[in-house]
C-alpha cells in the first residue's frame, strides 16, 4: 500500500468509523423516544429496505408499502434492540417475516378469489413476477432473475443476500442465524442450482 | 471434481469465500493450489466466476425520485398514528369505564325505579358479560389453533 492509498484507507476506515458512531447515536436516541431521530436510520437504509422487499413482492407498490411497515414495527420494537449489533441484519428479519405473511395473505386470497385465469383455470395470482419492476429491462437479466426465481426459498434468500444486497458473509450469518461456514456451503449449493437452472433455460 | 474427494469438497466451499474476497491468506492460498492443480475444480470455479459477474451487471430499475421524498413522511405518519391509536384506546377505555360505572351505580341504587326492572336489566346484563367473554374465548382459542393465524396486512 503506497503512501497515497495508505491515507485513502485511513480516510474510509475514519468515514466508517463515524457512520457506525453515528447510527448507533441516532438507536439509542430513539430507544429514548426520540422520533425524529430515526430519520437518520430510514435514510440510510431505505433504499436496502425497498429492494429486499422488492425481491419478495415483485410489485413496486407493495415492496414501497411493506419496507414503510417494517420501519415503522422495527421502531416499535427498537427497545428490544441492542445497539452494539449491526441494524440492518436485526431489520432484515422484521422485513422478511412481513414480506412472507403478505405472500401467504396474497396466496390465500387468490386461493379463495373468484377470479381466474380463462386458459388455465387457476386463481388469478397478483404476484407473478414483472422483472421490469425489478432489473432494468435487458434480456440477460431476465433470464437470470428467472433462474433465480425458480429455486427453493432457501437457495433464493442466499443469492439475493449476497449478490443483490451485497451482505458480507458475517451479516449473512447474523440474518440466517447460521456460521459462517454454513453460509459459504449453502451458497455454493445454491450458486450451483442456480447455473443448472441457467443452463436449462438457455438450452 | 471429484465428489468424494475431501481437498475438492473442501476447495468447493472454499471458493465461494475466493470469489467474494471473504478469505484470509492461509485460505486463499489452498484453495488457489487446489485449483492449480484440480481442472474440474478450476473449471467450476471458472463458471462461477461468470455467474456472479453476470449477476453483478444486473441493475436495479431505478424508483422515481418523488417516490423517495415522501419515504420518510409515510414512516413518520405510521409513528405518529401508532401513538396516536394507543392513546385514543386508553382514553376511550377510561371514559367507558367511567360512564359505565356511573350508569351502573345510578340505575341499580334508584329507588324510584322498580326492583323488578333493575334486576331483570341486571340478569340481562349479566348474560351479555357471559356472551362476551364466551365469544372473546372462542376466538383467541381458534386464533391459537388457526394456521393462518400468521397472516397479517
Amino acid at each position: 500500500m503506497n503512501k497515497l492509498d495508505g491515507g485513502l484507507y485511513q480516510n474510509q476506515t475514519t468515514e466508517k468509523e463515524n457512520q457506525i458512531g453515528e447510527e448507533r447515536e441516532a438507536i439509542l436516541a430513539c430507544q429514548a423516544g426520540n422520533k425524529k431521530a430515526y430519520r437518520y436510520i430510514v435514510e440510510k437504509y431505505k433504499t436496502r429496505a425497498y429492494y429486499a422487499a422488492l425481491m419478495y413482492t415483485k410489485n413496486r407498490e407493495d415492496a414501497l408499502d411493506l419496507s414503510q411497515e417494517a420501519f415503522y414495527r422495527a421502531f416499535k420494537a427498537i427497545q428490544r434492540f441492542d445497539a452494539k449489533r449491526n441494524f440492518y441484519t436485526w431489520f432484515y428479519k422484521i422485513l422478511k417475516n412481513i414480506c412472507l405473511n403478505f405472500i401467504q395473505f396474497k396466496k390465500v386470497r387468490a386461493n379463495s378469489s373468484d377470479e381466474f385465469d380463462e386458459t388455465t383455470m387457476r386463481p388469478v395470482d397478483s404476484s407473478i413476477s414483472r422483472p421490469d419492476e425489478i432489473f432494468e429491462k435487458n434480456e440477460q437479466s431476465e433470464y437470470i432473475w428467472k433462474a433465480i426465481d425458480s429455486l427453493n426459498e432457501n437457495d433464493r434468500e442466499i443469492i439475493i443476500l449476497k449478490e443483490f444486497d451485497d451482505m458480507s458473509y458475517q451479516e449473512i450469518a447474523d440474518t440466517l442465524s447460521i456460521p459462517i461456514g454454513s453460509v459459504m456451503s449453502r451458497l455454493f449449493y445454491a450458486r450451483k442450482k442456480l447455473l443448472k437452472k441457467l443452463e436449462q433455460i438457455y438450452e | 471434481m471429484s465428489k468424494n474427494n475431501p481437498a475438492c469438497e473442501e476447495a468447493r466451499v472454499l471458493m465461494m469465500g475466493l470469489m467474494d474476497n471473504e478469505l484470509d491468506e492461509n485460505q486463499k492460498k489452498k484453495v488457489l493450489e487446489h485449483l492449480a492443480s484440480c481442472e474440474e475444480c478450476a473449471k467450476q470455479y471458472k463458471a462461477f466466476n461468470n455467474l456472479k459477474k453476470e449477476t453483478s451487471e444486473m441493475k436495479f430499475t431505478k424508483l422515481p425520485e418523488m417516490y423517495w421524498d415522501d419515504y420518510w413522511d409515510h414512516v413518520y405518519n405510521k409513528l405518529e398514528r401508532g401513538i396516536a391509536w394507543i392513546i385514543l384506546s386508553l382514553g376511550a377505555i377510561l371514559i367507558f369505564s367511567y360512564g359505565a360505572y356511573e350508569m351502573t351505580y345510578e340505575f341499580f341504587f334508584d329507588e324510584t325505579i322498580s326492583i323488578f326492572l333493575r334486576i331483570s336489566i341486571g340478569i340481562f346484563s349479566f348474560g351479555i358479560i357471559v356472551l362476551t367473554v364466551s365469544v372473546l374465548r372462542e376466538k383467541l382459542m381458534i386464533r391459537h389453533i388457526d394456521k393462518y393465524r400468521s397472516i397479517k396486512r
